[in-house]
């Protein structure tokens, strides 16, 4: 009987059916989705994080390493299989460096045999290329001692050379990291490359350092390790806490025992946690909001399921059936569907849920089946539970001969409801209001998460009031004018229970899609401002670390226009230092004038240059220095020292130039050896005073630099005097300074400012900026405030790149080198840079780093709003012209009498086409003004990324188009849907129809 | 003993703002065994009486008696009980009785789940409604005719002491109301079926024992063996039937003149 009602109903339970895969489907989407994205999130952190921070070394020297490592490992099917290996340190005798004794598994795989072979018996080794054995050669090491005892003790056992290796690429994973070798060309005086051998010689040598400890522990002096490494191909979002587990066991391992796990796994679980539980706070509002939406439509659709037995509900009751009977009747039809629809909602939310991994996330991330998914899925289908009893109850418990009235008596719509929806709205909203960025999923916050989809369903419910009382005020106007349709389409707008709950319905729907789209558009435009800004140009070009003079000049010659590249070098500071070719830098840099008091980016680089002076180059083996001097005071010492900035190093180096003596003269000494091969710079002249053992007044010497010169391969080259500057005299511009114990002065060539100009953003004030060399040396002259620079992500400064490169001693290693370009053809430029010595690294588009953005939590379960948001529209749609449908079909009578009693077909079309235009324009009128009032009162409070940017500020922006286009399409299909409807309830009207009693 | 009283019963419906009142202190005595016709004007409250008499409705005041129990004083679930044992219905359209994708004998059987199965009596129910052939056939695909036969099996079901029956034959051709009509006397005489059918066919009351008029909420008339006479209400008011409105219009003015058994009215001039 059941099956046969569900057949007799079968449109509408096929509708009840799909509409209730919805917000099963979108249940379970959340969670495959949100673990599909954790899984991103997590895969990302491992591929991006160091070697050492994917994966351990797990070390011990009591043993046991399979069993322990084990353990360790024990329950994560994310690591790879450990690669076990053993070391002993030991020493020569007659030989300064410290030897290792290693065996790793695979050991021969990772390093290039240049002669001989790999070990494969006990006392078998095989050497370092560089490390000045030959292949037949014994080693004796002192700690590796024979098994045989000789009068004189054990003696070192020979373990012979059988082949010679050169190691393979540093960076190979399988040494996690170690240093068993030399940097290639450069051998260490202290340490030699490892010596590679066979487990077996563990047994079969004595290692003096084997002992037994006090706690029993046999200590073999050998150490054994492992290397486990973290899969990302196999890492799951699940396996986070896993992942924590086994870091806090490894940090714990070294307090509790004496094996040691190294690793820098915890700086990058740091970063993934934190990006991850971005993602929970989004994510469960966008599944809270589906689901929610999912429940209303169920609600309205499954109670149409249930009213449409009301005539079977009744004849039960009118055949005496028992009340618990009735209620079973009643409800099994519609329970028998939502059954139904779990497991295909939830292989439809597993099947959108892995369209969307694949479409929005990076290959390869799998779309799993949590059980969380189910949970959620069976959890959302309860809505129709509930909405069916309900509905069954309402049905079973009104009077039976409601049933059977010819003029039913309407129901008024409780205000109780709508009174808690727009109460919990008003607290979400204060607390939105109130607080800052949401970032935990804690409870406290959850009124205020689900504030976009409670404005939605509190406006939608408001409109849905609104709209019948505005139908009724306008009852006067159709009564004198327009004619019948007007009145008509207003009357039945105005008394219609349908009309109200498919305003709501589409207000609802419409609302989170005009949110979502909005959320989306703002969101988007954020990441590309934020991108734009963080990457300084439309595309940054990473290139290896040269002298910041090479680089300008590369990138002059590789652009001559100066309209298309510009250099940069990046110090993280903070604050965080941004230097660069002005000029070019305000042809290709992003900047926004409004952030900046509405000055262009050219005329604010303006002020960055400084004095452009010859700086005084030494490239050579000897500087001398002429000077003039007074004579030194009697019993003083004075001597001279030039400071210069050598290559290669952050610091400057002082040379000695001598002791004064006499009125002057020439002063000599050998520089640095670095500068033979780059030239080095002189950056200042000092002297200091040594004291006499007793005087009675402080001494001073003028000292006047009259000439300069560098012996170069034997030859003697006069340079020619900068300009000059005294640090504690800016009026001495002769190079005459004084050296006293106190007020003692420095003379530099005049080649920067002391105080550079810059660009500031954020609270920079007078705080010392790094510069090139990270020395926090100065601070700066802001020659303007902005809230937002070029490549900065933080408070920061821009300066000019000479200027910088002039006052630093070098480039801080932490340093970017960047070549900006706003070039159609960055491959070119590359070229062109490369032809210029440079060596390309990669290569960012602004589109890369809004990606990443993208790719954050908050991102990615935007997009699952987004598109859940949009498919909850459209179906709420669907269902409303459905009702609509539905409810003017159940008038066929009516209009079936109005038009025997005369009325036109014209105005009868008129009266159904306006009757459903209205109700869905409301509808979508209400839901996009709910969407803005959402979007307005949650965009910049809930998280957009992982860690808010300190700048640029977020414009927020919402983009009109987007949001037009999807009311707009929403509208346009409403209207042809109403206009089709319209045809069909009209042809289905004939005046035959009034043989049939009325339902 | 009767089987239905009605002792001043009163049932107004609310409406928003709006009391109806559908009826007005009816008092009817039915006997077991009897077929009445309730008569009357649409809207007089004939359908009203009837679902009150089926414990579907309870009367605004009043006091309602079937076999003896005070229908008043029922539960809803012996309500319930006494409507599945002993009370028969047959509603006003044909269909309305029916679930349309059942088979007839479905049907039947749906009628019985609340008092126990009974497939031969269900069986010659059928039989006896004339469609022993049919039993396997969906009631939607029925003629209104067959439909309101099956209607009267389904209502006959559980072999009620009272058939209530609403129009029972307004949608159909006069052979096939007939033929309801006569199941309706026939299971009267076989069961000892009390039938209460309301209708506006006089030929239906014609063919019943005894029919009962209602006008405005009253019992306004009765007709007993081809004799039509009117009611003396609780106040004392008598509803002048409309054949004689042309001798004593509403709204004029009469002479009441003593008879040795009762009163003649006289329309008094102007």
């Amino acid at each position: 009987m059941i099956l046969r009602g569900l057949w007799e109903r079968r449109t509408l339970s096929l509708v009840v059916l799909l509409i209730a895969l919805v917000p099963i489907a979108s249940a379970a989407v959340g969670p495959i989705y949100s673990a599909a994205a954790r899984t991103t999130i997590a895969r990302d952190a491992v591929r991006a994080a160091p070697l050492e921070g994917r994966g351990w070394r797990y070390t011990t020297s009591t043993g046991g390493i399979e069993a322990k490592v084990a353990a360790f490992t024990a329950g994560a099917a994310f690591t790879t299989r450990p690669v076990f290996g053993m070391e002993a340190t030991s020493g020569r005798r007659a030989d300064r460096r410290a030897y290792s004794l290693v065996w790793q598994d695979g050991q021969c795989e990772h390093v290039v045999v240049v002669a001989g072979r790999c070990p494969r018996a006990s006392g078998e080794v095989m050497a370092g290329r560089t490390s000045g054995f030959k292949v037949g050669g014994r080693i004796r090491l002192t700690s590796v001692l024979g098994m045989e005892v000789t009068e004189g003790g054990r003696k070192p056992a020979p373990l012979k050379v059988v082949g010679l290796y050169r190691p393979g690429p540093a960076n190979d994973p399988f040494w996690f990291g170690r240093t068993l070798f030399s940097p290639p060309g450069e051998p260490a005086d202290d340490k030699a490359d490892a010596l590679f051998t066979v487990p077996s010689t563990r047994t079969d040598t004595y290692l003096v350092t084997d002992a037994v400890d006090v706690a029993g522990d046999v200590k073999s002096g050998w150490t054994d390790y492992a290397t486990v490494y973290i899969d990302p191909a196999r890492l799951e979002g699940t396996d986070i806490a896993k992942l924590s587990a086994m870091q806090a066991a490894a940090e714990a391992a070294g307090a509790q025992s004496s094996d040691i796990v190294y690793s820098r796994v915890a700086d990058m679980l740091k970063g993934l946690t934190a990006n991850a539980g971005s993602l929970g706070v989004p994510a469960l509002l966008v599944i809270v909001q589906l689901v929610g939406l999912g429940w209303m439509l169920l609600f309205q659709t499954v109670g149409d399921l249930v009213r449409a037995r009301s005539a079977e509900i009744a004849l039960a009751r009118l055949r005496g059936h028992r009340r618990a009977r009735v209620w079973r009747f009643a409800l099994t039809e519609p329970l028998l569907v939502l059954t139904a629809a779990v497991p295909l909602g939830l292989l439809l939310g597993y099947a959108a849920a892995g369209a969307m991994v694949g479409a929005l996330l990076p290959p390869g991330i799998p779309a799993g089946f949590p059980p969380e998914a189910a949970v959620a899925g069976v959890a959302a289908m309860f809505g129709g539970v509930l909405a069916a009893a309900l509905a069954a109850w309402r049905t079973a418990n009104r009077p039976v001969t409601e049933e059977w009235r010819r003029t039913p008596r309407r129901s008024a719509r409780g205000w109780v409801l709508d009174a808690i929806v727009l109460s919990i709205t008003a607290l979400g909203l204060v607390e939105l209001l109130a607080t800052g960025v949401i970032t935990d999923v804690s409870g406290q916050s959850s009124s205020a998460m689900a504030v976009p989809g409670l404005v939605a369903l509190g406006v939608a419910l408001l409109a849905g009031r609104a709209l019948p009382v505005l139908a009724r005020r306008l009852f006067r106007l159709t009564r004198r004018r327009g004619g019948l349709g007007p009145f008509l389409a207003l009357r039945q707008v105005a008394r219609g229970p349908v009309t109200a709950g498919s305003v709501v319905v589409l207000g609802t729907a419409f609302g989170l899609a005009t949110f979502a789209v909005s959320a989306w558009s703002a969101t988007s435009g954020d990441y590309e401002e934020t991108a734009r800004f963080h990457n300084g140009a439309p595309v940054a070009i990473a290139v290896r670390p040269v002298e910041p003079e090479r680089l300008i000049a590369a990138v002059n010659a590789a652009d001559p226009g100066g309209r298309l590249a510009a250099p940069v070098i990046k110090v993280p500071g903070p604050p965080q230092l941004v230097a660069s070719d002005p000029a070019r830098l305000a042809a290709v840099a992003h900047w926004r004038p409004g952030l900046a008091g509405g000055r262009p980016l050219p005329e604010a680089v303006a002020g960055l240059p400084g004095p452009a002076a010859p700086r005084v180059w030494l490239r050579g083996e000897r500087l001398r220095v002429r000077i003039s001097h007074d004579p030194p005071p009697e019993g003083w010492g004075v001597r001279l020292f030039a400071t210069l900035r050598v290559p290669g190093q952050l610091r400057p180096a002082a040379i000695p130039l001598g002791a004064l003596s006499g009125r002057g003269g020439a002063h000599e000494w050998n520089l640095p050896p670095a500068c033979r091969d780059a030239a080095c710079e002189l950056r200042a002249l000092s002297g200091d005073m040594t004291p006499p053992a007793q005087f009675d007044e402080m001494a001073y010497a003028h000292v006047k630099v009259t000439g300069i010169a560098v012996r170069d391969k034997g030859r003697w080259n006069a340079l020619p005097l900068p300009p000059w500057r005294v640090d504690q005299d800016p009026g001495s511009r002769d190079g005459t300074f004084i050296v006293s114990e106190i007020g003692n002065e420095t003379l530099r060539p005049a080649t920067y400012r002391p105080v550079p100009a810059a660009i500031t953003v954020g609270a920079v004030g007078m705080r010392a900026v790094p510069g090139l060399d990270a020395a926090f040396a100065t601070p700066v002259a802001p020659v303007l405030a902005s809230a937002a620079g070029p490549g900065l992500t933080g408070a920061g400064v821009l300066v000019d790149l000479a200027q910088a490169d002039r006052m630093a001693y070098g480039v801080h290693d932490t340093a970017e080198y960047q070549v900006w370009t706003s070039a159609d053809d960055p491959e070119a430029l590359e070229r062109a840079l490369t032809e210029q010595g440079l060596s390309v690294v990669s290569r960012r588009h602004v589109s890369d780093v809004v990606a990443s953005f993208a790719a954050q939590g908050p991102g990615l379960a935007l997009l699952l709003l987004l598109v859940a948001a949009l498919a909850a529209a459209a179906l709420a749609l669907g269902r409303t012209v459905l009702a609509l449908y539905t409810a003017a079909r159940r008038r066929g009578y009516e209009l079936a009498a109005l038009e025997a009693s005369g009325a036109r077909v014209a105005a009868l079309r008129a009266a159904l086409l306006l009757e459903q235009v209205i109700t869905v324009t409301a509808g979508t009128l209400a839901g996009l003004t709910a969407g803005l009032v959402a979007a307005w009162a949650a965009l910049g409070r809930i998280p957009q990324f992982t860690e808010p940017p300190v700048t640029p500020p977020l414009p927020h922006d919402i983009a009109a188009a987007p949001v037009a286009a999807v009311v707009g399409a929403g509208l346009l299909v409403s209207l042809l849907a109403a206009v089709l409807v319209s045809e069909l309830l009209l042809r289905g009207i004939r005046v035959e129809r009034l043989r049939d009693a009325p339902a | 003993m009767s089987l239905v009283r009605c002792d001043g019963i009163v049932q107004i419906y609310k409406a928003r703002d709006v009391e109806l009142v559908a009826l007005r202190d009816v008092d009817l005595t039915i006997e077991a065994g009897e077929t009445v016709a309730l008569l009357g004007p649409s809207g007089a409250g004939k359908s009203t009486l009837l679902w009150l008499l089926a414990g579907l409705l309870r009367p605004s005041a009043g006091r309602l008696w079937l076999d003896g129990t005070d229908l008043g004083r029922l539960d809803q679930r012996r309500l319930d009980r006494l409507r599945a044992t002993r009370i028969g219905m047959v509603l006003q359209q044909p269909a309305r009785n029916l679930i349309g994708y059942l088979s007839a004998a479905q049907n039947v059987a749906f009628a019985q789940r609340a008092a126990g199965r009974d497939r031969r009596r269900a069986a010659e129910l059928l039989r006896r409604v004339g469609l022993g052939d049919a039993g396997g056939r969906p009631a939607g695909s029925m003629s209104g005719g067959e439909q309101q036969r099956l209607a009267v099996a389904v209502a006959l079901a559980n072999k009620p002491g009272l058939l209530l029956a609403d129009e029972p034959t307004s949608q159909l051709d006069e052979e096939s109301g007939t033929r309801v009509v006569e199941l309706i006397k026939r299971a009267a005489a076989a069961d000892g079926t009390t039938a209460v059918v309301v209708t506006h066919d006089a030929a239906v009351s014609r063919a019943l024992s005894r029919t009962v008029t209602i006008r405005d909420g009253r019992v306004g008339a009765e007709s007993r063996r081809g004799e039509d006479f009117v009611v003396v209400g609780r106040e004392g008011a008598v509803q002048v039937p409309p054949e004689y409105h042309h001798l004593l219009p509403p709204g004029s003015m009469a002479r009441i003149e003593e008879l040795e058994d009762g009163i003649a009215l006289r329309r008094a001039e102007a």
